[in-house]
């Protein structure tokens, strides 16, 4: 327990860093991220904006990153295995920027009426949502990078204007990785000032060794497991400095070399290697697997991965990690992952399912080889680390909307399908559009200067990751939605087909009027009533699957009218809120504008009984099915966790979905009191953390209308 | 061939091992003063007093199965099944012989639910398509046991005896509530009585829950009993010191707050995990 006291400490100080996030930011509904605010005194002053307060383009980028890394504030924490924290995104620094809309300097105004027609999120100016490949960065170092990078300048210098942009874009590189480099540079003098006023001598003792690496690795790659950490955290938080990128790798894979040798030298025991694992995981949620199939199709499970879990274990904190569930896994590895979740009630960690996922890759036309390799690296998605380009979880159509629109045109229930279906088409092909207008535009918007740097093919093209230098190209869309439109179409046809209890013109008059007045009131709860998406054996759930097929059917196997490869799947993110505002009343009952259904997850009270067992099968049965998720969303009672064979009925449930399809599954274990009280006065519990959707935060720094998103989903659960 | 259900609850966690689907079956032979479903003892179809809901419909063999064969890769992945429960499902006896014929024949673990009150030659038939008797015993005193469930329990007792010796297994669920049915000396007798089975394989306490009353308002039904109370923890703990030490005794817990889902007939708690 050498570490014990010290892993508190970071924890604490953990905590009382987002209460002051809270208080001086407000609500931040998305992902911790592990940021810190820089000091109050410090002053931002980019080198490069317009008037307008924008910038585009290479070397733009680059200046203004050179410059935040050169200024970056060093936090040290002499408890602390690394060096720093990251504070400052500078993709957000842009004048208006916004979440749901990115600054984009070239104009797509000839696409807008369509989108906003299907309210679609169309991914046009987003940045990173593909994975890194961190071997690359570990076998060279920054010192090796700025090499590479030099010499492929020097290539294209002789290119002329051909190559013009292709040296533009090594210069800004270039710029980058100096950027990072003098970060590095005074992140190691930092460490080595503390040290003069640290009197305990273990903790002097690790700022010298802190700041050893750190000086160290602004050159040479790393050679042992701290150092490798060090590497990591330092990429994550420059590439987080550059654009919130959080996509990790295979974290087991890429430091069991250093494990292995550090031990085998005596240098580490395997408490040493959990502290390290402990540090890097509290310096920043980054999405990691960890178990799983090798390419090769061999377990990856070894010492690391468990050392990796139970340092998740002792965090405590927001936390990103994913275990692949396989037929060939160590099921160990899994057993302890759900016995920690059920144990420490922190939504983590995640679980994700191999057999699907590979299946389903691999309908793309890609080997088993390369499937195997696709792995759980953000929010509810998959990627070829270094491989692939994707846009994932950025691209979204609401599908309710799209219901809408298709159902105001309707004059029967013989006409709503067809219409639904035109109008769906109508929207892949717009966002498909919007997805070549970004792959043709975005290298002069925001190049991805810190993703191509670990990525197979930008440097050695010399072409940006988004415009020709990734090795794939699998662009996800994702519907959002589905529970709303499936129990929509489900109760008119249960309603008025079947019972003949209502007319169409009755639930179309009704609900044009939002349901007004007695008469409405008594449509809507007839509508309400009927059986749902979730209940098994509906209507609902007949409409669920076939909503699922028009997906696949517009979507998987097709391209964008460029050629690029499309990937569908079923995802809000966090976004129903958004979603739901842009929709008026909807026939499942719903009224205009509340929120739309999460992912693919059945609405509340989708059977009486909530059972757990319909909520899997029903998801299940949604799955697109081409290697991107449907996640299911699972909100567990404390009630579970308290029963003495809880983690067999988890893993039975969870294998049983794996079973039918599934691939990826998002736990909560809550204690529903402690979330409504929680609800009611989030200073109660600064360190509740709660699984939004693929990510999890600090209960209290979530606004209180994100708040009900997650109380919703367990008052369902209530008798 | 048809019966009629009050309800099927999927994904259940405690009405015998794993995940389970529940078919509740209509009419009880017992008034259990304590009852959770006092919806379920009257074989008929009910309808709510103020709102629409209806307790109860006919439904086919063939009907029940499809909706327990939904979960059937649950089943398998956590050794669970089916559980026939009520009310009580022995009053429909050639339903529930056909049910568990069915299951049985596709593979699917069979639990039936009973409170043991039914002719000997309906246990003797079902012996050979179950495979886990859930078994209600709720007061070792005759007179007492007459009082609070309108039956005599020597029925019962035999019964159980019976299934104990043909080598049925079996786990013994047992309602408590304050006052009633948990004195010391119940809970001796209780104790002692189960010693001398073969072969339990556990023994269950249900504490008692007021659920059944706001059900009986909601079905115009008028309780015998008002007042009972919800055992406390140290009420918990006491029955725990009684019967604990028997091995396969599972321990009483408090019903939690905000527990999902419903609870059998019994008063078990249903998680939806």
């Amino acid at each position: 327990m050498r570490y014990a006291l010290r892993m508190e400490r970071l924890t604490a100080r953990k905590i009382e860093q987002t209460r002051v996030k809270q208080d001086r930011l407000g609500a931040r509904d998305e992902d911790d991220y592990g940021l810190v605010l820089p000091p109050a005194s410090f002053k931002v002053e980019l080198p490069v904006r317009d008037a307008t307060g924008q910038w585009s383009g290479p070397r733009a980028w680059a200046a203004n990153f050179r410059w935040l890394m050169e200024n970056h504030p060093c936090y040290i924490d002499p408890d602390d295995a690394i060096a720093g924290r990251w504070m400052f995104m500078l993709s957000r620094m842009r004048l208006g920027y916004q979440l749901s809309r990115s600054n984009f300097a070239f104009d797509y105004s000839h696409l807008e009426p369509l989108q906003k027609k299907y309210d679609i999120t169309t991914g046009i100016g987003k940045d990173a949502h593909f994975a890194p490949d961190y071997q690359i960065g570990l076998d060279l170092g920054w010192g090796g990078l700025l090499e590479k990078v030099r010499a492929v300048r020097l290539k294209f210098s002789a290119g002329g204007e051909d190559a013009a942009y292709s040296v533009e874009l090594m210069d800004a590189e270039e710029q980058a990785i100096l950027g990072v480099q003098a970060w590095m540079r005074r992140l190691g003098a930092a460490a080595a000032d503390r040290t003069m006023t640290e009197e305990d001598p273990e903790r002097r003792a690790n700022l010298e060794e802190m700041a050893r690496i750190c000086l160290k690795l602004v050159d040479r790659p790393p050679e042992t497991l701290r150092e490798a950490v060090q590497w990591i955290a330092v990429f994550n938080m420059a590439s987080r400095t550059y654009n919130r990128d959080g996509a990790g790798g295979q974290l087991d894979e890429l430091l069991r070399p250093y494990y292995v040798r550090d031990i085998a030298a005596g240098l580490i025991t395997d408490e040493d290697a959990e502290f390290y694992c402990f540090c890097l995981l509290l310096n920043d949620p980054h999405y990691y697997q960890i178990g799983g199939p090798a390419a090769d199709g061999t377990d990856q499970t070894s010492r690391m991965s468990y050392i990796i879990l139970e340092a998740a274990s002792k965090l405590k904190s927001s936390c990103n990690l994913t275990i692949r569930v396989w037929d060939g896994m160590d099921r160990a590895l899994y057993r302890r992952g759900v016995e920690i979740l059920l144990a420490n009630r922190l939504g983590y960690p995640r679980f994700s399912g191999d057999k699907a996922l590979v299946e389903g890759f691999m309908k793309n036309g890609y080997s088993a080889e390369l499937a195997r390799q696709r792995i759980a690296v953000g929010c509810n998605w998959m990627s070829l680390p270094g491989l692939e380009y994707t846009l994932n979880d950025v691209v979204k159509i609401n599908i309710a909307k799209v219901f809408e629109v298709a159902f105001a045109e309707s004059a029967s229930w013989e006409e709503l399908e067809a219409n639904y279906r035109k109008h769906f088409a109508a929207a892949v092909k717009v966002t498909a559009e919007g997805i070549d207008f970004h792959l043709d535009h975005q290298y002069l918007n925001e190049p991805e200067l810190m993703l191509n740097l670990l990525s197979h093919g930008p440097i050695e093209k010399g072409l940006d990751v988004s415009h020709g230098g990734a090795t794939y190209y699998n662009m996800a869309i994702d519907g959002a939605g589905l529970a709303v439109v499936a129990d929509s179409f489900g109760a008119i046809e249960q309603r008025v087909v079947d019972e003949k209890a209502l007319s169409f013109a009755e639930v179309k008059d009704a609900v044009a009027s939002n349901f007004e007045g007695d008469a409405g009131e008594r449509t809507r709860k007839m509508l309400d009533s009927a059986g749902r998406y979730g209940a098994g054996g509906t209507r609902a759930d007949a409409w669920a699957v076939k909503l699922t097929e028009i997906l696949d059917g517009e979507i998987a196997g097709h391209t964008t009218p460029h050629g690029f490869k499309l990937i569908p799947g079923w995802f809000t993110w966090a976004d129903t809120l958004r979603f739901g505002r842009a929709v008026g009343a909807t026939p499942n009952g719903r009224r205009a504008g509340e929120p739309i259904s999460h992912g693919a997850n059945p609405l509340p009270g989708f059977r009486k009984d909530g059972a757990l067992t319909a909520m899997a099968a029903a998801i299940a049965s949604v799955q697109p099915g081409y290697g991107n998720t449907a996640p299911w969303q699972l909100e567990v009672d404390i009630g579970l966790a308290d029963d003495e064979r809880a983690v067999e009925k988890l893993m039975a449930l969870m294998d049983g979905h794996f079973a039918l399809g599934g691939t990826l599954i998002n736990i909560n274990v809550v204690d529903a009191e402690k979330i409504l009280e929680a609800d009611r006065d989030p200073s109660k519990y600064p360190d509740l953390v709660v699984r939004v959707t693929g990510f999890t935060a600090y209960f209290n720094s979530l606004s209180p209308a994100f708040r009900q998103l997650v109380v919703k989903r367990l008052i369902r659960e209530a008798v | 061939m048809n019966g009629v259900v009050f309800d099927i609850k999927r994904g259940c966690v405690k009405d015998g091992p794993g995940l389970r689907t529940s078919v509740f079956m209509k009419g009880c032979p017992l008034k259990c003063v304590w009852c959770h479903n006092p919806e379920s003892q009257s074989p008929a179809i009910q309808r709510a007093v103020a709102t629409d809901e209806v307790c109860g419909r006919e439904m086919s063999v063939e009907e029940v199965m499809g909706e327990v064969r939904r979960d059937k890769v649950f089943y398998s992945a956590s050794g669970g099944g089916a559980t026939f429960t009520g009310g009580e499902p022995t009053m429909q006896f050639d339903f529930l012989m056909a049910l568990c014929g069915a299951a049985k024949a596709e593979g699917i673990h069979v639990a039936v639910d009973t409170c043991g009150f039914a002719p000997r030659e309906c246990f003797a038939a079902l012996l050979p398509c179950v495979d886990l008797f859930l078994y209600d015993l709720k007061c070792m005193d005759a007179a007492r046991h007459l009082e609070f469930t309108g039956v005599p329990n020597g029925r019962i007792i035999g019964n159980l005896e019976f299934l104990d010796s043909a080598g049925a297994k079996f786990w013994i669920r047992c309602p408590l509530v304050p006052g009633l049915n948990d004195s010391d000396a119940d809970l001796a007798a209780l104790r002692d009585f189960t010693r001398g089975l073969r072969n339990m394989e556990k023994l269950e306490i249900c504490p008692y829950h007021p659920l059944g009353l706001e059900k009986c308002a909601k079905f115009g039904l008028s309780p015998r009993y008002a007042g009972m109370s919800q055992p406390t923890a140290a009420d918990l703990a006491r029955y725990n010191a009684f019967l604990r030490p028997r091995e396969g005794c599972a321990p009483a817990r408090p019903q939690a707050m905000n527990a999902p889902a419903g609870r059998t007939a019994t008063g078990k708690e249903c998680y939806a995990i």
